[in-house]
């Protein structure tokens, strides 16, 4: 941006609580008299707007935190959650209802520096779709996956995997394979 | 940081908003209407951003900038507002203080909005446009792993950076490395393809 502007991390940081007192009262001010850094605002604000519009009608898939999947479960959100133990698999669906679809892929990730995970579906058979870099709770043992829910509800029966992959050195190894057998609702 | 920003005082006489104000409090109360519209136009979606950032909603934030702007316009009739000039300076103070006031006394402030509310002048005023989401999931969809579970987690409830950090193991600067990365990849492609439809 020009000299003279609020940069954008600063004015996100001002609308998410992040700034001193010092630094919340200046962007405060400048605000008051800078249009073009109030119409940089509304255009953050409008796209933090796209993303929760977005992702409430299920459009975006995410890894996210444990704390996340409860901080939405608390705001009303209706949440279907599988828990897969190391090398687990499951019998699962998704009710129209549901606003959040959670998939729980337990592993032993103590000492693990980078996860990649690999997904395999039934109705594409030796495709493999490679998602590099997936965060990961350590202390939980998990990685916590968000489907897409909008496509998933709209899926036929299929049954996909998901492989954890711990990556270091240039050498892999496998932390575990989860699969899902799906059926739409409602399951007869 | 600080030091980049325009300081709020040292040219306020010569803002848009300040000629506008003189143009008030120069006419007889209530006789310069186009200026009062015109002051509105330029003031109230400042007024009203600020009212998102420190009440966090969209309604409270509509309702102080109605105020305020009452407020200001009622005092550069009567004079009391003895250089129009600062008007910014005015509107800002009257920002903070209504959202004290508001904080502590509710009821005072729905009196002050019922006063002056039906006496000021409504204009259009500029608020942004909603994107296309669809669009916005699409260009999510093109982002590393990391960047967007850091701004679907930041967005989804304008969680700070170290709500984010302490909930994925990571330190407050990394987080903010990780939106920042994925924020300026996010608007390039939702622009982009705004302009493309255009």
């Amino acid at each position: 941006m020009a000299a003279g502007h609020v940069p954008i991390e600063t004015l996100l940081a001002w609308w998410l609580h992040e700034t001193d007192a010092a630094a919340t009262d200046a962007v405060d001010e400048h605000l008051l008299r800078c249009d073009a850094c109030g119409e940089t605002l509304d255009a953050l604000v409008g796209l933090a707007e796209g993303v929760r519009t977005a992702f409430k009608a299920g459009l975006v898939g995410a890894i996210v935190s444990g704390a996340f999947v409860a901080r939405a479960a608390a705001r009303g959100h209706r949440v279907r959650e599988y828990r897969l133990a190391q090398n687990g698999g499951v019998d699962c669906t998704v009710a129209p209802e549901d606003e959040l679809l959670v998939s729980r892929l337990q592993a032993a990730l103590a000492g693990v520096e980078r996860v990649d995970a690999i997904l395999e579906f039934s109705h594409a058979p030796g495709v493999r779709h490679r998602i590099e870099d997936v965060p990961f709770d350590v202390a939980a043992g998990e990685v916590v996956y968000l489907p897409k829910i909008a496509e998933v509800k709209r899926a036929p029966a299929n049954t996909h995997t998901v492989t954890l992959v711990a990556a270091q050195d240039g050498a892999e190894r496998a932390l575990g394979t989860y699969t899902f057998r799906h059926r739409p609702w409602p399951v007869g | 940081m600080l030091s980049a920003m325009q300081a709020l005082d040292p040219a306020a006489h010569e803002a848009p908003e300040a000629a506008v104000a003189r143009r008030i409090a120069e006419a007889a109360p209530g006789a310069a209407r186009d200026a009062e519209a015109e002051l509105y136009r330029l003031l109230a979606p400042r007024a009203r951003r600020y009212g998102m950032r420190h009440l966090g909603d969209g309604a409270a934030a509509a309702d102080l900038m109605q105020h305020v702007m009452a407020l200001t316009i009622e005092q550069l009739r009567s004079g009391a507002l003895r250089e129009p000039e600062r008007v910014a300076s005015f509107v800002l103070g009257a920002c903070r203080m209504t959202v004290i006031e508001q904080r502590r006394v509710e009821r005072r402030r729905g009196e002050l909005l019922a006063r002056y509310a039906d006496d000021v002048p409504i204009a259009d005023i500029h608020v942004a446009p909603r994107l296309d989401h669809r669009r916005v999931a699409d260009c999510l969809d093109r982002l590393p792993e990391r960047e967007r579970s850091v701004l679907v987690m930041t967005f989804y409830d304008d969680a700070p950076a170290d709500a984010i950090a302490g909930e994925m193991g990571l330190s407050p600067g990394n987080v903010r490395v990780i939106r920042h990365r994925g924020l300026d990849k996010l608007r390039r492609c939702v622009d982009g393809g705004a302009r493309a439809a255009s």
